[in-house]
């Protein structure tokens, strides 16, 4: 593999569109990349587009990538769509990270896209995809992530302070961020008393429904220099399946934790070379599992991690500087190629809520559920760690 | 009672659990029984699946597992109640994982959603009974864990 570094990122506004399309979400954040990256469209040579449910909500199965690139004029070149769960941007982003690093094509498009807005059932939880046994027995994302946080309370004595924590800063570190969805600062108050959801989930500790659309383009380290000074190198992105150990811990996600090791090992750093991340925090509870899973705490101590202020903007490693899904929304199919032009901008140092001088940055995507009803694992995790390549 | 009549009130339960479950579930034949699961046991290696499985995993043969009633009773391992509920639920309902001696960790409803009654580890049982409701407001049945008797 030659190293790959990230020439130009581009998104949308993130919240609810109704009256837009996942075509025209794809253009704006796709057109947006060009611009940044400077590059003529003809140049680029292969694209993966990730997105989750347009098959299920607006009948578009397939060629969803291929559409978004038709308005660019973009053609003649293999087109591919991506769907992994809420990693599907994520992956769309290792799929070009491959093909630019295999040396079979110099320039990717890595596209992510989702619509929520309009589903059916508005107002109720979304549905897993799959887990058809689990859905008639009233199984949803907010029942996993609820019969977690019971387990992390009773073993750990994670309280329900310590999860609206988790809100409020990055509620707060969406406040200068004007792609977010919500932006107006919250209190623990209002988190804890919001609408409970799954007892013990309140309405404030889960992300909220969000169409949107995020892009990247890629290219080999060599070419990147003819565009720009500061190219962001893909120093790892690992993705792993489910490890499915009979009986697991639900308050470790085992799929995470390998996709972080494997991104460790690959990049040759640790958890303390982390300047920034930006994590897959669906749900307050699973952004501190996720600090205990990557090694920023040990295990059962993620909630007194949030409570002194060690994922904050001033502390060891700030997490989702950005606003997070908690604040920007989950648009699921774009969520992690968001998180790329998020992190791209805190590396270039001209992120609305930039951390000061950071040099190598982490992003986590997961989703999906075994399709069991023996307690199974997330299906997908993806991790990225970008750094400087100047 | 008549072998008939308990039969056909057997039926009758029959018809009202979710289709989806019907393979997962043995009603009980009679007031001295008790409604089990079925899960799979492989013959060669001994692990136990729930649902049945076609293929072990571990053996990859496809000979080795067969049907085996579960235990109906097992100690709650988490839970949490749901307050939004998906169509067809009627809110609050309460929704864990059980853990049973045959070495497997099931996702069930839970028969109690009082949250003073419910308990990390308390001894839970086994029972079949009305899970949620179709579009025509039919009660459709499926099994539930509910706290064991002292
Ligand atoms: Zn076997």
């Amino acid at each position: 593999m030659r190293t790959v570094c990230i020439i130009g990122v581009g998104m949308t506004m993130f919240g609810r569109f109704p009256q837009s399309n996942v075509i025209e979400l794809g253009r704006t954040a796709c057109l947006n990349a060009v611009r940044d990256a400077g590059v003529a469209t003809k140049d680029i040579q292969v694209a993966y587009a990730g997105h989750a449910r347009t098959g299920q909500l607006h009948n578009r199965e397939c060629g969803v990538g291929q559409s978004i690139l038709w308005e660019l004029g973009i053609s003649g070149i293999p087109v591919s769509s991506v769907g992994n769960f809420c990693s599907s941007g994520s992956t769309a982003l290792r799929e070009a990270w491959l093909a630019v690093g295999s040396g079979m094509y110099d320039m990717a498009f890595a596209i992510g896209v989702e619509k929520l807005t309009g589903r059916e059932g508005k107002g109720r939880p979304l549905t897993s995809d799959g887990v058809e046994l689990l859905t008639v027995m009233g199984f949803s994302p907010p029942v996993y992530f609820g019969n977690v946080l019971t387990r992390h309370m009773k073993e750990y004595g994670t309280t329900m302070e310590q999860l609206a924590m988790v809100a409020v800063k990055n509620r707060r570190n969406a406040g200068p961020n004007p792609r977010c969805q919500y932006k107006d600062p919250i209190t623990v108050e209002e988190v804890i008393h919001s609408p409970v959801i799954v007892d013990p989930l309140t309405l404030l500790n889960c992300c909220p429904t969000t169409d949107g659309a995020a892009a990247a383009i890629l290219c080999s380290k060599e070419v990147a220099g003819r565009y720009t000074n500061k190219p962001v190198e893909i120093a790892a992105s690992a993705l792993c399946s489910g490890p499915y150990e009979k009986c697991k811990d639900i308050t470790s996600f085992g799929a995470d934790r390998l996709a972080a090791l494997n991104a460790y090992e690959y990049a040759g750093i640790g958890p303390e070379d982390i300047d920034l991340a930006e994590v897959h925090d669906c749900f307050t509870i699973a952004e501190i599992v996720h600090y205990e899973d990557f090694g920023f705490c040990k295990k059962g101590e993620g909630g007194r991690f949030v409570e002194e202020g060690m994922s904050g903007m001033e502390g060891k490693i700030p997490v989702s500087p950005s606003g997070g899904l908690m604040s920007r929304g989950h648009p699921i199919g774009a969520t992690g190629l968001a998180q790329i032009c998020e992190s791209v901008w805190q590396l270039r140092g001209v992120a609305e809520n930039q951390v000061r001088g950071a040099k190598v940055a982490f992003t986590h995507c997961a989703g999906g559920f075994q399709d069991t009803i023996e307690l199974g694992d997330i299906q997908s995790s993806a991790v990225t760690i970008l750094k400087r390549g100047w | 009672m008549t072998a008939d009549n308990s039969g056909s009130k057997a039926k009758v339960q029959e018809d009202l659990v979710d289709p989806k479950l019907r393979p997962l579930i043995r009603l009980a034949g009679s007031p001295s029984e008790k409604p089990r699961l079925i899960g799979s046991k492989c013959k060669s290696c001994g692990e136990y699946f729930f649902p049945k499985r076609v293929l072990c995993p571990n053996c990859l043969k496809e000979d080795v597992l067969e049907d085996v009633p579960l235990s109906n009773e097992g100690k709650l391992y988490t839970y949490c109640i749901v307050k939004a509920a998906p169509l067809g639920f009627d809110a609050p309902y309460a929704v864990g994982y059980v853990d049973l001696p045959e070495g497997l960790r099931i996702f069930s409803p839970l028969a109690e959603c009082d949250k003073e009654r419910l308990k990390i580890d308390m001894d839970v049982e086994l029972i079949v009974d009305k899970i949620r409701e179709d579009k025509t407001g039919q009660p459709i049945h499926g099994y539930k864990f509910k706290p064991a008797s002292p």
